[in-house]
């Protein structure tokens, strides 16, 4: 199921709300959240809320090991044991294939070729989000962060809430916590209004930009050996508007949402195109990631404690199982890597970068995060040099259909992305200025969505 | 004695009460007059959104009579046929009445031409645009030729016109061919009949020729009829659940059968209807000759055949045609294949077996019971552009 549904907005939705609010214990509210969630995920495909509901109980019972045991060894185990099995589910489903696929080429380069069979998986839709979501739990109760829950359904409703579940943010448990605890005595009337502006502003942001845009870039990068270079740049800034304002778009309705239901979920994009440099990049793009690697890998790694290479190896190190965890191809390892390259560059260098004029800083950054989006995007290491031989070498060839179209669409976007407020920034006060805005606007998306069947966001693929 | 205490309200302070009543009220008033402003803000910025995407998307006016893909089809004097100029959303009808682009009446040197007929699966329900079998064929027939395939056939460039329409039965094919289409002096005219139409409630008529084109007339007032009543519809639709949307159609053809005599419903292949078939084919196949035109027939495709199975899409398709049961209609259509062949070998015409090629092609082909996607519409295209080279080298130069 989607935000951008109508089955989500007419039916899913306000049956979720209203049945929520009228439910007044604290219980009755974990539990119908819970429900809700495991519904919204089993509609794409029942059999995996087993998965879930799985991956749930097991961590969920490492948390009552720590309350139980101060034991160091026994809590080791309750830290041990459920990442490694909420690893290996993950390991399993999501690279399992890309594993067989890697061993075979190295076979093949060393002149040995091995038939391995292809597993015939299919990838549970927000694995890499719901896994992250429990590891931080075990982690942080480990880490004695937070003090786990004893009470199964709140601690299933943060696993499960569907406003976060497939997409993100990675919400922590301690960042949700104190609103999970005082669920049974929330106010609807409190975020009410400011939960339906972020909702809109969302629901604008993936619907009129990205699906937009998604609808002049893929077709171009489909026929991308035929694009001029003119045609590929204007696909590559068309995709990196793309998915900045799907995710973004999601993240924010995923606030809107969490504010419906009286819960506060942190701001995942903070204007990333905004960033001066990559250290300041990684601090707005999908912060819940960003913040999540720097506490469970670099910092672990050692992050900047032990001298000036060591931290190059952990910023780069970090950056590829970030690159990985993305997506199981080496492109997504290389993305990463080519990231932890800018943010150790930029560690070494930015006593000569900072004091550049910042319209100078913003552009190179935003020009790099463009050339980071190639590989991102590109199936395949031929594709990525195929795209970055015609953005940087003159070729002729394709431009782009509609060109009168997307051209003002991609200034819109950029001047939105690179000078405009972001939904944390805007104000949602409900003035009458505000409602007229925001009916219209919600007005235009449902008509677009109504139009088109609803497309699903970027990010549900990792 | 002691004096009565004020009454908490009293006389001083009733026209204050009033007054705040009065304040109330009238705020009452003024948040619902906002709140029904904000109300037509959203109906009146949900419809320009529709006209806005729809002059984007399709280059659709944002007035026109046009509200449906029924007023793509005009009946005049010739019969029923594609309405010149039409657009309604992805469907484009050229200046002759036929979807695609304009063409000329005369046919340039070198030119061959080729006229596809029949009805909406033909016409083209759900490729993307242009990729309709009758656009694919097109292409493939002049890439083909551009890589020599029909070198000393004398033919530079292949032209494809799709005369087509919803709906259009073999009679009105072939009134259609022998009045508008012979015009254009077509060299080959490839029929792709529906045979589920002869299990329609009477077996299909030519469109009755209307001259005085009051029948198809649109009044302007159309085009303020709101679209995103459609939009609005179509999500309906797709809101429901797959069950309830069986369950409908099933009650549908129920309530269609009910009150019917016994033996109203075909259960099994009605012998005079196929004859029907039979003979409006052979016609068509005469008519087309009769304009100097060389025929292909196709045999129909649908998602059932090479033994898929799939009631709630038989059931759509039944929905069309409740007199006949499910399995009846895929038994007409399978026998009707061997009456195309049949027809086909009596009149020494060329003939494509759409059936077999959609039966081993993947499940994507089709988007629905009959129609294709852009998958299968390729697939139909490649059998064609197959047969239209064969007949294009069979010419003399």
């Amino acid at each position: 199921m989607l935000f951008n549904s109508y089955i989500f907005l007419f039916a899913f939705l306000p049956v979720t709300y209203l049945v929520f609010w009228s439910l007044h214990s604290a219980r009755g509210r974990y539990l119908w959240l819970t429900l809700t969630g495991y519904v919204f995920y089993g509609y794409w495909n029942p059999k995996f809320t087993l998965l879930m509901a799985f991956s749930t109980t097991v961590s969920f019972l490492a948390g009552l090991g720590f309350l139980k045991w101060s034991d160091p060894r026994r809590r080791k185990l309750c830290l041990v044991v459920p990442i490694t099995v909420d690893l290996m589910l993950l390991g399993f489903f999501k690279y399992a294939n890309f594993g067989i696929r890697t061993a075979t080429d190295v076979m093949h380069l060393f002149g040995r070729d091995v038939s391995m069979p292809h597993l015939n998986i299919i990838l549970p839709i927000g694995i890499s989000f719901y896994t992250f979501h429990t590891i931080s739990y075990i982690v942080d109760s480990y880490r004695k962060v937070i003090t786990p829950t004893r009470n199964f359904f709140e601690f299933a409703t943060y696993v499960s809430l569907f406003s976060q579940l497939v997409a993100g943010p990675i919400v922590r448990f301690r960042q949700i916590e104190e609103d999970l605890e005082a669920i049974g005595h929330a106010d609807r009337r409190r975020w009410l209004t400011r939960g339906l502006s972020f909702f809109v502003v969302g629901l604008v942001e993936k619907v009129v930009i990205a699906d937009s845009m998604a609808a002049f870039v893929d077709p171009a990068l489909a026929q991308y050996p035929a694009l001029s270079s003119g045609g590929a740049w204007l696909a590559m800034l068309g995709y990196t508007m793309q998915i900045y304002f799907d995710f973004s778009g999601y993240s924010t309705m995923a606030v809107g949402l969490g504010y419906l239901f009286g819960l506060r979920i942190p701001q995942n994009f903070n204007s990333p195109y905004k960033a001066l440099d990559p250290s300041d990049f990684w601090r707005r793009w999908h912060i819940s990631l960003s913040t999540c690697m720097r506490d469970y890998l670099y910092i672990p790694f050692g992050g900047n404690r032990e001298g000036e290479w060591k931290t190059y190896r952990n910023l780069m190190l970090t950056m590829l199982i970030g690159g990985l965890w993305h997506g199981a191809s080496w492109t997504f390892v290389v993305w990463g890597g080519y990231h932890g390259v800018l943010l150790a560059a930029y560690r070494r260098f930015d006593r000569y970068w900072d004091p550049l004029p910042v319209r100078v800083r913003q552009g190179a950054m935003f020009l790099a995060a463009v050339v980071g989006w190639v590989l991102f995007r590109s199936t395949t290491f031929p594709m990525a040099l195929a795209l970055m031989r015609r953005m940087f070498v003159p070729t002729p060839g394709l431009l782009a259909a509609n060109v009168w179209l997307v051209v003002p669409l991609l200034v819109a976007a950029g001047a939105w992305a690179m000078a405009g407020p972001n939904a944390f920034d805007m104000r949602h006060e409900w003035t009458w200025r505000r409602r007229v805005v925001l009916t219209a606007a919600a007005a235009a998306c449902l008509a677009i969505i109504a139009g088109t069947r609803s497309s699903p966001f970027l990010y549900f693929q990792f | 004695m002691t004096a009565s205490p004020t009454p908490v309200g009293g006389p001083a302070a009733a026209p204050a009460a009033a007054g705040a009543a009065r304040v109330d009220f009238a705020s009452r008033v003024a948040r619902a007059a906002g709140y029904g402003a904000l109300l037509l803000l959203f109906a009146a910025a949900f419809e320009f959104t529709c006209r806005l995407e729809d002059w984007l998307r399709y280059r659709m006016p944002w007035w026109t009579p046009i509200t449906s893909q029924d007023d793509l089809v005009v009946f005049d004097k010739d019969g029923g046929h594609g309405r010149p100029g039409a657009r309604y959303q992805k469907w484009v009808m050229n200046n002759l009445g036929m979807r695609g682009p304009d063409a000329e009446v005369a046919k340039s040197p070198g030119t061959l031409r080729v006229v596809t007929v029949g009805a909406s699966e033909t016409f083209g329900l759900y490729e993307s645009p242009n990729r309709e079998f009758p656009r694919q064929l097109e292409d493939t027939l002049n890439a083909r030729l551009a890589r020599g395939a029909c070198a000393g056939c004398g033919v530079t460039r292949f032209e494809v016109l799709n005369a087509a329409a919803a709906g259009m039965s073999l009679p009105t094919v072939a009134q259609d061919i022998a009045t508008r289409v012979r015009a254009l002096h077509p060299d080959v005219i490839v029929v792709y009949p529906s045979p589920a139409q002869y299990l329609e409630l009477e077996p299909p008529r030519p469109a009755r020729p209307d001259s005085t084109g009051r029948r198809s007339r649109l009044s302007p007032a159309r085009a303020f009829r709101p679209r995103a009543l459609d939009r609005l519809r179509n999500q309906l639709k797709l809101l429901l659940p797959e069950v309830i949307t069986t369950a409908l159609r099933r009650r549908e053809i129920a309530a269609a059968v009910r009150g019917q005599p016994p033996g109203w419903q075909y259960t099994a292949i009605p012998a005079d209807r196929l004859d029907r078939y039979e003979s409006d084919l052979r016609m068509a196949a005469g008519v087309i000759r009769s304009v100097g035109a060389e025929p292909i027939l196709a045999t129909h495709a649908n998602a059932f055949a090479g033994g898929r199975e799939n009631p709630t899409l038989l059931s759509a398709w039944q929905r069309f045609y409740p007199r006949a049961t499910g399995p009846t209609i895929l038994a007409f259509d399978s026998a009707a294949r061997i009456v195309t062949e049949r027809v086909a070998r009596d009149s020494s015409t060329r003939l494509v077996d759409l059936m077999g090629t959609l039966a081993a092609a993947p499940d994507s082909a089709f988007k629905d019971f009959v129609h294709f996607s852009d998958v299968g519409s390729s697939a139909v295209a490649a059998d064609l552009g197959d047969a239209v080279l064969a007949l294009a080298r069979a010419r003399q130069p």
